[in-house]
């Protein structure tokens, strides 16, 4: 896969607005809503949001300062994914509403901390750092520039597959926020219908 | 008595007629980020914080406790949308009093516009002492020139607020507090 940097940045640019909105809805939602699990042991909205502003709080300030490294380039090459980066990327995506399941690691792990309505606002403020972030990236070498990741200091990646791993993370649990609110209103319905349906006969 | 103090008497003397009492749990916002300020809030008793929310953390930038008023002071004068959230760190019993009825005790009298210009002046020396913090290096400082303000602080305010307030981490204020 070759991919010119401009069309790169534009998707990941699109699906981070995508993300965004679907967000932005979220803050009308009401508190019992936002702290709905299906699962005892399965993350409410919030904590999906949560799980993602952790990762932030890693990955941004880290991309950045590579970002702020480099170099600026007249002439864009095209990306290559690298091999690792690819990878892992590929793992975040969401194909036609599949997700493979995965365990996230302990310190990124939201479960059960007290959460406010500050993580959607909170996630939107970072939304829009990735934006800029990702605009600056157009006029650099995305394959040049490395940078770490959060689960092992023996791996860099390019920077073009950790925005690609960033953004897809992203997707992919705001997809599982959307999941959540879904069966929130599923099992409103069932307490709510049979009363309803009593009324109308 | 100084003429801004003078104000605040009038003031808090005019909050039984003028007052709507309420109460608030921890997590019961006052105010969000992005509304617009349109009370002042008396802190009948419990506590409460003004925060900035960073990308990367809430950035505590005022307390009050017991017996202080607090609001978001730029949004509540401007009309415009608040930088701030407020939010009780206990529950917190308070006595709002509206822009209106606010500007109503300052157009009293000459009397009182005076003295509310006093209170400005005030307000903005405050601001600078508050600006200077920001600006000091040194953490122990830094804690130095707030306990010199607030000398009871600690006893009304849990210490992680107070770290984020001084822009240092809580396990640093423990340190430097026990030295």
């Amino acid at each position: 896969m070759k991919i010119p940097t401009n069309q790169l940045i534009d998707q990941l640019l699109q699906a981070t607005e995508k993300s965004s909105a679907a967000v932005r809805a979220f803050s009308q939602l009401d508190s019992r809503t936002l702290n709905f699990r299906m699962h005892p042991d399965s993350w409410s909205m919030l904590e999906c949001i949560e799980h993602l502003n952790l990762y932030g709080d890693f990955y941004l300030p880290e991309m950045e300062k590579q970002l702020l490294k480099a170099k600026r380039t007249e002439m864009v090459h095209d990306f290559k994914p690298g091999l690792i980066g690819n990878y892992f990327a590929n793992l975040m995506k969401v194909n036609n509403g599949k997700m493979k399941k995965m365990q996230s690691p302990k310190d990124k792990n939201p479960s059960n901390s007290k959460l406010s309505i500050t993580s959607i606002d909170r996630f939107l403020k970072q939304q829009e750092l990735l934006k800029s972030l990702l605009m600056e990236g157009r006029n650099c070498d995305l394959m040049k520039i490395k940078t770490g990741i959060s689960l092992t200091k023996l791996i860099r990646l390019q920077l073009g597959d950790t925005f690609r791993f960033f953004v897809y993370h992203i997707e992919r649990h705001v997809y599982q926020a959307e999941q959540v609110l879904q069966s929130y209103k599923r099992e409103y319905q069932t307490v709510v219908s049979p009363v309803l349906s009593e009324t109308n006969e | 008595m100084p003429a801004a103090e003078l104000f605040m008497e009038r003031l808090l003397g005019s909050l039984h007629s003028k007052a709507v009492p309420k109460v608030l749990n921890k997590g019961e916002f006052l105010l969000r980020a992005g509304e617009i300020e349109r009370n002042l809030y008396y802190i009948e008793s419990g506590a409460v914080r003004a925060f900035y929310l960073s990308e990367f953390e809430e950035q505590t930038i005022r307390l009050g406790y017991e017996g202080s008023i607090i609001n978001s002071l730029a949004s509540f004068l401007k009309g415009t949308p608040s930088e701030f959230y407020l939010e009780p760190i206990r529950k917190t019993k308070l006595l709002v009093i509206s822009k209106e009825s606010f500007f109503e005790v300052v157009e009293e009298s000459e009397e009182s516009r005076q003295q509310y210009s006093r209170l400005l002046e005030l307000l903005i020396t405050q601001l600078i002492e508050r600006e200077i913090d920001l600006l000091t290096t040194s953490p122990i400082e830094r804690l130095n020139r707030v306990l010199l303000r607030s000398p009871h602080l600690f006893r009304h305010i849990p210490l992680k607020y107070i770290a984020s307030y001084l822009r240092m981490k809580p396990e640093t204020l423990s340190r430097i507090r026990k030295s």
